[in-house]
């Protein structure tokens, strides 16, 4: 039976959980260290939530083709709605499994709400109070993910982006600046006109593209950075660089990017461009290519396109 | 249309296998080095072929930046480091990079160098 992933806001059993959650897979060690993962520095063991931090990052490393340097295996191209489907189930799997609990789905934060809201409220809103996602600082100092310098046991950075793209150790909070690089989120408007463009995506598949995904990752005008782009840089700090699932709200970002678009796939139905038959320069992209993975089997956008079976949203709503 | 596969629920045994599987191409993507960044833009306009180059080599402090910078058709410059940004000037771009990643530019007179994970500037040509 399909479990329901519901709103952050209004599910406190949800916060509570994905909190409880987060840090159980910060604190699970399943054998990679730093060293097998070409991680410079005296070899440390890498957590299963920081394998996460790795995969996005590895991922968004790779380009496709590695001839052009836009379009990489996660963003900036047709594949960033499957593959980050893809990215969100593995993480809810696993919270699954260290909360026993097969029935948690993962919250999303429906951030146009919070955009309905003067550039001041949206900062206070209930997403960063101490039982959901912690406030905003360097490092911060509410919530689940809360740093304490002298407990080794609360939420630390332990493997980030450096400045020049490669994965480096570190040993700090969490860092957010909510509101500081740009003033306001998203709002109803955005997602609402988001929501009505067609096709999926086009012609060049990049960051120039026309269509729905490029407008929803953000890089379309009238406004730049938009929607999915807009909210890591609102949040700022570690949602900014490519080690963005540091900030555990990275992954309630994606599940209000990827209800967004199951709402656009109940609207214009389960399609997907490019299809196979694109040419080899797509590779990566097209339906049925094998998406980059970490810690799991690989899978395709044939198969993320409808996952009715194993997840619905309590509202497609947007 | 396409039917959902299967999903198999993970086990810590399970992840340490995919992880030791796919940590070649992770090892890859940490080489994956840059310093001087060219940019190749294509179009066609008119029966003509048009090729755009454009070659980014960043200083900050006398330390060259390593990761990759492009610019899209548009014109829009972008650093892979930073993938939800972007910018009409490539200054602007380094800037912002030095408010997100404080630690990398660390104040000179406190670290000795202005940019202690960056890379060593190999001549002054450009």
């Amino acid at each position: 039976m399909a479990i329901t992933r519901p709103n952050l806001l209004t599910n406190a059993v949800a916060r509570q959980k994905y909190g409880q959650g987060v840090n159980a897979l910060k604190a699970e060690f399943t054998g990679p260290t730093t060293a097998s993962l070409g991680i410079p520095g005296a070899p440390k063991p890498v957590s299963t939530y920081d394998l996460f931090v790795v995969w996005h990052h590895t991922a968004m490393s790779t380009m496709t083709p590695p001839t052009q340097g836009d379009r990489n295996a996660a963003h900036r191209g047709p594949v960033f709605c499957p593959w980050h489907r893809f990215m969100l189930l593995q993480l809810e799997l696993n919270l699954q499994r260290v909360l026993n609990d097969s029935t948690f789905g993962l919250p999303y934060w429906d951030w146009a709400g919070d955009g309905q809201k003067t550039a001041s409220q949206q900062k206070k809103s209930k997403v960063w109070a101490a039982d959901a996602m912690g406030g905003s600082g360097s490092p911060v100092k509410t919530g689940p993910f809360k740093f304490k310098t002298t407990d080794p046991a609360t939420f630390r950075v332990r493997i980030e982006a450096n400045v020049n793209g490669q994965l480096v150790q570190t040993n700090h909070g969490l860092r957010r600046s909510l509101g500081a690089q740009i003033t306001k989120l998203p709002d109803r408007a955005d997602t609402a006109s988001a929501v009505t463009l067609t096709p999926y995506d086009a012609s060049a598949w990049d960051t120039a593209a026309s269509g729905f995904r490029n407008r929803l990752e953000g890089w379309a005008p009238p406004m730049t950075p938009a929607l999915h782009n807009r909210v890591h840089v609102w949040v700022g700090g570690d949602m900014l660089p490519s080690s963005s699932p540091n900030d555990p709200v990275f992954f309630m970002n994606h599940c209000n990017v990827d209800r967004i678009w199951e709402a656009w796939l109940v609207q214009h139905g389960r399609t997907y461009l490019p299809p196979q038959s694109a040419p080899s320069f797509l590779k990566g992209h097209r339906i049925n290519d094998l998406m980059a993975s970490l810690v799991s089997a690989p899978m395709k956008p044939s198969d993320v396109l409808n996952m009715t079976s194993s997840y619905v949203y309590d509202s497609l709503a947007v | 249309m396409p039917t959902p596969r299967a999903i198999a629920s993970p086990t810590p045994q399970s992840i340490a296998t995919y992880v030791t599987k796919n940590a070649a191409h992770v090892k890859r993507a940490q080489k994956h080095r840059h310093g001087t960044m060219e940019s190749v833009r294509e179009a066609d306009y008119a029966g003509h072929h048009i090729v755009v180059r454009t070659r980014y080599q960043v200083e900050v402090d006398g330390h060259m930046l390593m990761g990759h910078m492009g610019v899209t058709n548009d014109g829009q410059v972008h650093y892979h480091p930073v993938p939800n940004l972007a910018f009409a000037s490539a200054v602007d771009l380094v800037k912002r990079l030095i408010d997100i990643f404080p630690d990398d530019f660390a104040k000179k007179g406190r670290s000795g160098m202005g940019g202690m994970r960056m890379g060593k500037r190999k001549n002054r040509q450009r």
